[in-house]
């Protein structure tokens, strides 16, 4: 039975108590949060042995083997360190440190203590994230992918995590070296990152305030990105964050020297874009009814999944947390490479230079204004 | 507008009173309130994102000679907190996390707030009462010994993070930590549970009415009478349980007179706002329907979250009928607006924003 805790009772902890719990073999044996009503209210909802504020109280008594880190990204690098100074495996929310240095660290510390680290990438391990690396295994594109493209877009309404970023000076993610980009980017980054090879690619990153963030007064929040990614050996990427586009896009397209495919996250579709032409007006009618068959075809896969309980909104988490575990218990290797998670961070790092973008969080020191009539 | 008379006050009209919240729907009322009680010290808090227009409003239509300061700030901050209590002998604590889908947030924006506030009244000690705002939605009105009445004394949630529903969580689990410093520190304390407070400002038809699914209205609530209470109603109730001697540890249930049941109601707002197409549920259906989707969630682990539950269903589309009659022998408080003209007041501002929609 593998003992699990977590580290950060926010809303992402909620995602993690959730997957857990529908895991066979481990439980939580504790939770902690420096704020003890917040680690108290996560333990009330879920079968939690303990909770705690302070996390070395939380290592020695619980004595957890793993630990998730769901704290915001400033206080990664730390917590993994001092867990995994403990003994501990841990699982690292995204973006999994604030730069490629501290990822290199940390990964580092692990191997030297033949403990087993993973991030946060859980979109990763979607069905229809599996079902894409599948068929690139089983060489559907033809031979390595020639170009990817990945979208990644984050709708900014005004309330819940997007009202408190725009309205809140102070906000945690403000103060993040990438701002908003830096919280979100990292799962559409990694999808590039699975395919590169290169430890060092060119990256050219262009990003701007949307008009619509701008005219809210918003200085300082970047929230659109066009980043191009190229290898020596040819092989490109194309990266959009938006938070104006719609549809808001959670798609990646992957080409190869014969056949493409395009993920669609939010659907949960892939469809398969084949290289072959046909002749004449034949090219007008077989693709379109080939694409028919194949969105009715993932129609139903997602119906027999959601009968047979199987597609939960976190899936992907519950697939990542269950092969973590299994690479733990059986010492085998883990779900996300070392190497991806690195080559996530440096291209990240890469961008957020490029851009520019200040870690000086906006000064919004507690105000009072008289107004006496 | 009900008046308190001056010898049943536990604070002089020139003491500091703190309402957190100020600028909300709820929270501008009250200020209001105690602008026109005559109280001359008033401190308002509000959030660095509030809208302040309703507020603004307020303080233009008092050109009296009372003092009013307007603080933004933060209730996660201890820091905030401090500035803001300082001095205060009255809090008028209506700030709270609303529409957060998630628990997490819900609890943040509700509980801890609320323990920072307390911590810096008790550290300030200068604290003469805490008016907490709490909600219908912390009764479980289940097994409920009146039978079908809902009244100060029916019990709250013991679970309320079964009941799916990240507001109820917060709100519960907040009235146990005031009442838990009332216990441990001496605060003193009352807590006001308005039913649904509608009027300008608060648009759209509750879901004790119906829910609108697939472009369809499904009416849920049938006859059941809504406890409805006008905002202004409610903001005279919650300046009086929080300014009147002798209340101190007690609950208070707001609710206005003649209840319209949830079908009147639905047929003045299509008569007075805009036409749609509804679908009346009948009770056993929805309370079977609820229990399906209960056991699916459980079932499936949670790939339906469990919004829909039978303890749901007793809390918000069970059959009750509502008291205030706590309200009225113990603070004296009267609904000011009507029933009838607090509708025709509500149902014009929601097709005044039908028109601009």
């Amino acid at each position: 039975m593998l003992k699990a805790a977590i580290v950060g009772c926010g809303k992402i902890a909620d995602d993690h108590a959730e997957q857990i719990q529908r895991i066979k073999d481990c439980h939580i044996v504790g939770v902690c949060d420096r704020e003890p009503l917040m680690a108290r209210q996560l333990y009330q909802r879920f079968p939690i042995k303990q909770y705690f504020q302070n996390l070395d109280d939380l290592l020695n008594e619980a004595k957890p083997d793993v630990v998730h880190i769901t704290t915001p990204p400033q206080s990664h690098f730390s917590i993994a360190k001092a867990c995994l100074e403990a003994g501990c495996h841990v699982y690292v929310e995204k973006p999994f440190t604030l730069d490629e240095a501290d990822a290199k660290e940390l990964l580092a510390i692990a191997d030297a203590r033949g403990l087993k680290v993973t991030a946060g990438h859980d979109d990763q391990f979607r069905h229809s994230a599996r079902r894409v690396r599948q068929l690139i295994q089983s060489g559907y594109l033809g031979g390595p992918p020639i170009h990817l493209e990945s979208y990644f877009c984050y709708e900014l309404g005004r309330g819940g995590f997007a009202g408190a970023l725009l309205n809140d000076k102070n906000y945690w993610v403000r103060r993040l070296p990438g701002g908003l980009l830096h919280n979100i980017i990292s799962h559409g980054i990694a999808r590039i990152a699975e395919h590169l090879v290169s430890d060092a690619p060119t990256v050219i990153a262009h990003g701007f305030i949307s008009p619509f963030l701008r005219g809210t007064g918003e200085t300082q929040l970047i929230d659109e990105l066009r980043v191009i990614i190229s290898e020596e050996c040819g092989t490109t990427a194309y990266f959009t964050f938006s938070s104006q586009m719609r549809p808001s896009l959670h798609q990646f397209h992957v080409y190869g020297s014969k056949n493409g495919l395009i993920l669609d996250q939010d659907q949960e579709t892939v469809i398969k874009l084949s290289g072959q032409r046909y002749v004449s007006y034949l090219e007008k009618f077989v693709p379109p009814v080939s694409m028919a068959k194949q969105n009715l075809s993932n129609a139903m896969t997602n119906v027999r999944r959601f009968l047979k309980r199987d597609f939960h909104m976190k899936s992907g988490m519950k697939f990542l947390i269950e092969s973590f575990y299994r690479s733990i218990v059986e010492d085998t290797p883990v779900p996300i490479p070392y190497r991806e998670i690195i080559l996530t961070a440096h291209i990240m790092d890469q961008i957020f230079g490029q851009l520019g973008v200040s870690s000086e969080p906006e000064h919004a020191a507690p105000s009072l204004e008289t107004a006496i009539r | 507008m009900n008046f308190i008379r001056p010898d049943s006050l536990i604070i002089q009209e020139d003491d500091c009173i703190l309402v957190t919240g100020a600028a909300g729907f709820i929270g501008c009322r009250v200020v209001d309130a105690l602008l026109k009680s005559g109280f001359q010290n008033l401190r308002c808090l509000t959030r660095p994102s509030s809208k302040m227009n309703r507020l603004e409003k307020v303080l233009r239509a008092h050109q009296g000679g009372a003092q009013v300061m307007i603080m933004t700030g933060n209730l996660l901050s201890t820091q905030d907190c401090a500035i803001a209590a300082k001095g205060a002998a009255v809090v008028f604590h209506l700030a709270a996390g609303r529409g957060e889908k998630s628990f997490p947030d819900a609890f943040m924006n509700s509980v801890v707030t609320t323990r920072n506030l307390l911590d810096a009244c008790v550290a300030e000690g200068s604290l003469r009462r805490f008016v907490n705002m709490s909600s219908f939605a912390v009764y479980r009105n289940f097994g409920n010994p009146k039978g079908r009445v809902l009244d100060e004394s029916a019990p709250v949630e013991e679970h309320p993070e079964l009941r799916g529903n990240s507001y109820c969580f917060a709100k519960t689990e907040q009235d146990k930590l005031v009442e838990d410093y009332g216990r441990r520190f001496k605060v003193p304390y009352v807590m006001v549970r308005p039913g649904w407070v509608y009027g300008p400002g608060n648009p759209g038809i509750h879901g004790r009415v119906g829910i609108s699914t697939f472009g369809v209205f499904l009416h849920l609530g049938g006859g059941n009478p809504m406890p409805l209470t006008y905002v202004d109603n409610c903001a005279d109730a919650m300046v009086l349980a929080g300014l009147t001697k002798g209340v101190d540890g007690e609950v208070f249930n707001v609710v206005d007179d003649n209840l319209p049941s949830s079908r009147k109601f639905l047929r003045l707002y299509k008569h007075n706002v805009r036409r749609f197409k509804s679908i009346y549920v009948p009770h056993a259906l929805t309370y079977s329907l609820c229990g399906i989707w209960e056991w699916y969630s459980n079932w499936s682990m949670g790939q339906l979250p469990p919004v829909f539950n039978r303890k749901m269903w007793h809390a918000t589309w069970k059959r009750t009928r509502y008291s205030n009659a706590k309200l009225k022998s113990r603070v004296g408080w009267q609904p000011a607006v009507t029933t009838s003209e607090g509708l025709r007041r509500h149902f014009e501002s929601c097709r005044e924003g039908e028109a601009h929609a």
